[in-house]
């Protein structure tokens, strides 16, 4: 009976709580609290009314009211589990994740039986990576309702306090704690509780990680292997047999799979090097692994190797496909017979030939380029050009003729990009790279003519890599012969690729590109929101356009595409912890390491910490009055940026290329990434010294006279270390790195930084501001003419640079980086004389105390530095439209007609130019506005 | 020519080559991690000799009783990696799979525009079950094929009897 009353009551409950819900899934805030209170107002003890005020209330951004509330709510002990929920998700949004963990460990304790309440302990325990707290949790689950997932659960925690925990640093520790796991597994076998897939796959985890790989191999062969049953179980025991060393049986394994699946390219490889491996631990003796008949029929010399190869080639003729693993597993073994010094010409034949062979079989298809780039270097340079000249032949297609198909067309498109790859581009005169622009521009306009036309807008049109070979090459002719027109030349060749196949990305990438190397913001801008960027590609595509976008001006574009990568960080940072939880919930524990790697990765973005810092720049630079500098969070990431921790995840290959030099080595293996990335991290670091140092600066303002004086020694500090880290980055004359390969990203920001004098401007603001803290006559008039000259240097500098600086839109680019930079230091120097304003302000409190003269002295002198402010924007404004108005004419019919397009000179050159007003009117009105702001102080 | 194996997280910072095709979408992260947690099995890329990666496939198992079947989300090949039988052999390890989880059969929604992909559906042996009505939104909305291919389980093969009247979305279970 009783239970039937309270039923009925949770019923008429839910009834009355559903609204809430509703609203809230909705969006709509404001008629989800006016139900809260309706609820509230009829049942003011209903905890998850209550619950739901507070996400509520969050949600309309009065995180205060919310905690008052949850801080009741966390006095009354709830264990209703509607209302640990609502405010499980209050404490997800605030990222006060412990919280969660003591809501349900007071709940566990009130009602101890109760699953779900312990699974959400669980749960909360694994949010914030606690993995001792997890273990006790899923002991405690356990004994309370004995399932093997609970078991599991308990068994992983140990695995990752082992792997991620205190093991991490501690082998011993680590070795017992994984002991301790094995065991434990042991005993669900031995008990015979061993159910589902999922249990055997950590007992698998388990015994990898302790490099366990006879007994993974039992397991395999046993009943256990048979509840992998997703699992391929003759490529988890190639995996264990190699990691053995037990060469023979790989190579045994590895050819029994290839003569099911000869197009697996992973068994090749291992195939090859197992041959090499066996031949190797044959002639050492140590050949005690294998059983006779195993040994029979094991390859290990090259002749077996290649008599395999030919057996699956032939075996292989009646397929439909035609098959390209065996075929490619020949250079393989040419690259293996190459290491170990033994001539391949005896059984592979001309390697030249070998190359000509694959490329007429397949060369029709786009792949055949990605296959053998990589086996180019088993060529020197000599016979690189031979082959470059043999496969341009074997196409049949000379300089007066056209393809006629679209395979053939492919087969040529194919023979110049490997010709590019094999460096025949390289040491030509400009005189013959034109006239390969101009050869290339034709085949593609003859191609999209005849095979291109009528081709759904989604799909790349056939003749396009002509058009993007073209474009690499005036990139190259724009390094060569540092012309700009090039350029210009090679987006319009682009814009017009576009009108014909709207869905090429490469062209659209390569347009990005350009765009932003002629400082033509506006044009990237239009073509970036073309592709359609978003999620995970923010962080991995950010570089191309958000990361360029803070030197040009453009600031409206710039608070769009931070905001939406802030947006994304910052969601899917607090949703990661969930995917956590799912893993535990599937049993998916093999994804748990790499989803805890994944989440750090993201979060240690540095194009996210970047862009993190150029936001709080960018308000600074809007920031006109001291109460929205208040509301500025300034603190890039709460301080907790772990710098070591850094990452570039940048997707560089998404650019294709076909330079030499990255024919088979990956471009972020190259030294001018490494370079970059050092270069990168300290920029940041460096940039990020400003926020520090204004931030320490507020608290100085905020502080009374007590604690003053321990913020002001703060502050003198990170101008120190400022000032010590920019010397030390000064001594390693760090160099721009090369943008000679169309595949390099953008130099780092950190020259034209380096070339600013923000440290020296703002610590001289700065030092103002602490001499009137200080309320010092003498230094505050020492340092205010110090600070007079700053600026009046700041421009004098900017001046020389931009007015020398070449008419050419590469340099304007530059220029225009360095009228951005020296607006920042112009802009935060504005904050600092609110910020000394505010400073010097009699209050109520001071007045009595203090004499009214040095005060109105002081502030004589904060009006000496204020009109000094106002000589220098006013002095930057006309220095901008000067050198804005100095226009760039030059006259493009020239390379326009040898290209072959139909676009207008002009009309290029004024898209760019038009892009560089945008930037120079928004500049102009910042100048504007801090020139207001000054006149109130 | 093809090395398949289990797609990772990291991986999604180097699909870009496949995904900036205007047929892939890029979804939100929390939807490719709901697959990789949930059927880590189903969700395969495959790479080239030269690293790169070529395509995937994503899929799922899901439904009760005779109605257990695998289900794909999502397949998509490089544009530099068409015709060379890709999506076969994605397709092929998807049904392996879901042989192996004794499902009843395989089936797919594709956009009834996509001619090539139902051309390419077909040839594997994959017959238009049902029609949805507007189960892609956009502008118009756009009807999807539902469309399936028995497994052996399925003896009678009883799954692939076509439906004679179009479905709506919300019918779908």
């Amino acid at each position: 009976m009783s239970r039937h009353v309270q039923n009925a009551d949770s019923a008429v409950l839910e009834r009355r709580l559903r609204p809430i819900y509703d609203w809230l899934d909705s969006g709509n805030n404001k008629k989800a609290l006016q139900e809260c209170d309706k609820v509230i107002k009829k049942t003011p003890n209903l905890q998850c009314a209550k619950a739901l005020k507070a996400l509520t209330l969050l949600r309309m951004g009065r995180e205060n009211d919310t905690n008052v509330i949850l801080d009741n709510l966390n006095a009354e002990k709830p264990i209703d589990e509607a209302t640990l929920q609502a405010m499980t998700l209050c404490y997800r949004e605030m990222q006060e994740l412990e919280k969660i963990c003591k809501l349900y460990e007071t709940a566990v304790k009130l009602d101890p039986t109760h699953e779900e309440l312990h699974t959400q302990l669980f749960m909360s325990h694994v949010r914030v990576s606690d993995f001792k707290a997890q273990q006790q949790s899923a002991m405690a689950l356990y004994k309370q309702k004995p399932k093997n997932p609970y078991y599991c659960w308990n068994v992983m925690s140990i695995v990752l306090q082992a792997t991620r925990g205190e093991g991490a640093t501690d082998p011993t520790k680590r070795k017992l704690l994984l002991s301790l796991a094995e065991r434990m597994m042991k005993k669900l076998v031995d008990d015979d509780k061993v159910d589902a897939e999922q249990e055997v796959q950590l007992y698998v985890l388990v015994l990898e990680l302790l490099d366990k790989y006879d007994d993974l191999i039992k397991i395999l062969d046993g009943p256990l292997g048979e509840k992998l049953q997703c699992a391929n179980l003759s490529h988890l025991k190639l995996k264990y047999c190699k990691k053995l060393n037990r060469w023979t049986q790989v190579n045994v394994i590895c050819k029994e799979i290839l003569n099911e699946s000869f197009d697996r390219w992973d068994i090749w490889k291992e195939y090859v090097n197992s041959v090499f491996k066996s031949t190797n631990s044959c002639i050492n003796g140590d050949s005690q692994e294998f059983s006779g008949d195993e040994f029979d029929c094991a390859d290990n010399t090259a002749e077996k190797c290649h008599e395999f190869i030919c057996c699956v080639i032939e075996g292989g003729a009646a397929n439909d496909f035609l098959l390209r693993g065996p075929f490619l597993a020949r250079f393989e073994l040419c690259a293996k017979l190459q290491e170990n010094n033994i001539p391949s010409n005896d059984i592979l034949g001309d390697i030249i030939e070998l190359f000509v062979e694959y490329f007429r079989k397949f060369g029709h298809k786009p792949c055949c380029v990605s296959d053998l780039r990589i086996y180019l270097k088993l060529l020197n340079d000599e016979q690189k050009s031979e082959l470059a000249t043999k496969l341009v032949k074997e196409v049949g297609i000379g300089p007066t003729s056209i393809p006629q198909s679209a395979n053939q067309m492919q087969r040529h498109i194919g023979a110049l990009q490997l010709s590019r790859l094999c460096g025949s581009h390289r040491n030509l005169s400009p005189e013959h790279l034109r006239a390969l622009v101009t050869a290339f521009i034709l085949h593609y306009q003859h191609g999209y003519q005849a095979y291109g036309k009528d081709l759904p807008f989604t799909d790349l049109g056939p003749s396009d890599n002509y058009a993007l070979l073209a474009a690499h090459v005036l990139y190259d002719l724009s390094r060569i012969e540092n012309g700009v027109d090039y350029l210009i030349g090679a987006v319009a060749l682009l814009e017009s690729l576009l009108k014909n196949s709207p869905s090429n990305f490469h062209a659209k990438l390569l347009a990005v590109k350009f765009y932003h190397m002629l400082g033509d913001g506006m044009g990237a801008n239009n073509i970036f929101y073309s592709l359609d960027i978003k999620h995970l590609q923010l962080d991995s595509l950010g570089y191309i356009h958000c990361g360029q976008l803070a030197t040009t001006g453009l600031y409206s574009l710039c608070a769009i595409h931070y905001d939406t990568t802030l947006k994304f960080f910052s969601s899917n940072y607090k949703d990661s912890t969930d995917h956590l939880t799912f893993s535990y919930k599937f049993g998916s524990f093999h994804k748990l390491d790499e989803f805890m790697d994944f989440r750090e990765t993201m979060n240690n973005s540095m194009h996210y910490t970047t862009v993190v810092v150029d936001r709080i720049i960018l308000s600074l630079v809007d920031c006109s009055r001291l109460d929205s500098l208040y509301n500025l969070d300034i603190s890039p990431k709460d301080n907790k940026i772990e710098w070591d921790k850094l990452g570039d995840n940048r997707d560089l290959k998404v650019y294709v290329t076909w330079d030499p030099e990255f024919a088979s080595q990956d471009i972020e293996e190259s030294e001018e990434i490494k370079q970059l990335y050092i270069q990168d991290l300290k920029f940041l670091k460096l940039r990020t010294h400003i926020l520090w140092s204004l931030s320490c600066g507020i608290e100085v303002l905020k502080s009374l006279d007590g604690t003053r004086q321990k913020h002001i020694e703060s502050l003198q500090k990170i101008l120190k270390d400022w000032k010590d880290l920019e010397d030390d980055v000064r001594e390693n004359n760090l160099k721009p790195i090369s943008e000679d390969l169309i595949a390099y990203p953008p130099p780092s920001r950190l020259h034209s930084f380096l070339q600013t004098s923000y440290r020296t401007s703002i610590k001289a603001f700065m030092d103002f501001f602490l001499a009137l803290a200080a309320d010092n006559e003498q230094e505050a008039d020492s340092t205010c003419k110090n600070a007079e000259l700053e600026l009046e240097s700041l421009t004098q500098r900017l001046e020389k640079i931009v007015m020398t600086a070449a008419s050419d839109f590469r340099e304007k680019r530059k220029a225009m980086e360095l009228f951005v930079n020296s607006l920042e230091v112009i802009c935060i120097g504005c904050v600092l004389c609110i910020m000394s304003s505010e400073l010097i302000k009699p209050s109520q409190a001071k007045k009595g105390k203090k004499k009214q003269a040095p005060e109105s002295k002081l502030k004589d002198f904060l009006h000496l530095l204020v009109n000094q402010l106002k000589t220098q924007i006013n002095k930057l404004s006309d220095l901008l439209t000067n050198w804005s108005n100095a226009v760039i004419e030059k006259d493009l019919v020239n390379i326009l007609e040898s290209l072959n397009l139909n676009t207008h000179s002009s009309d290029s050159h004024k898209n760019i130019t038009q892009s560089y007003a945008v930037s120079c009117k928004e500049i102009q009105g910042v100048l504007k506005n801090k020139l207001k702001m000054l006149d109130t102080i | 020519m093809t090395t398949l194996r289990p797609f990772s997280c990291t991986d999604m910072y180097r699909f870009n080559n496949v995904n900036l095709d205007p047929l892939t979408e890029t979804y939100g992260l929390s939807f490719y991690m709901q697959y990789l947690a949930h059927w880590p099995e189903y969700f395969q890329v495959a790479e080239s000799p030269s690293g790169e990666i070529m395509g995937y496939i994503m899929g799922k198992a899901e439904g009760v009783g005779e109605n257990w079947h695998g289900h794909v989300t999502a397949l998509t090949v490089s544009p530099d990696f068409r015709r060379i039988g890709l999506a076969a052999s994605l397709m092929n390890f998807l049904e392996e799979v879901s042989e192996k989880k004794r499902a009843y059969f395989v089936d797919l929604f594709v956009r009834v525009s996509n001619q090539i992909a139902i051309k390419m559906y077909t040839n594997l042996g994959y017959i238009v079950y049902r029609t949805v009505l507007e189960y892609y939104s956009g502008d118009p909305d756009e009807d999807a094929y539902d469309m399936r291919k028995a497994l052996s389980r399925d003896v009678n093969q009883k799954s692939v009897i076509p439906l004679v009247h179009p479905v709506r979305p919300e019918e779908v279970d």
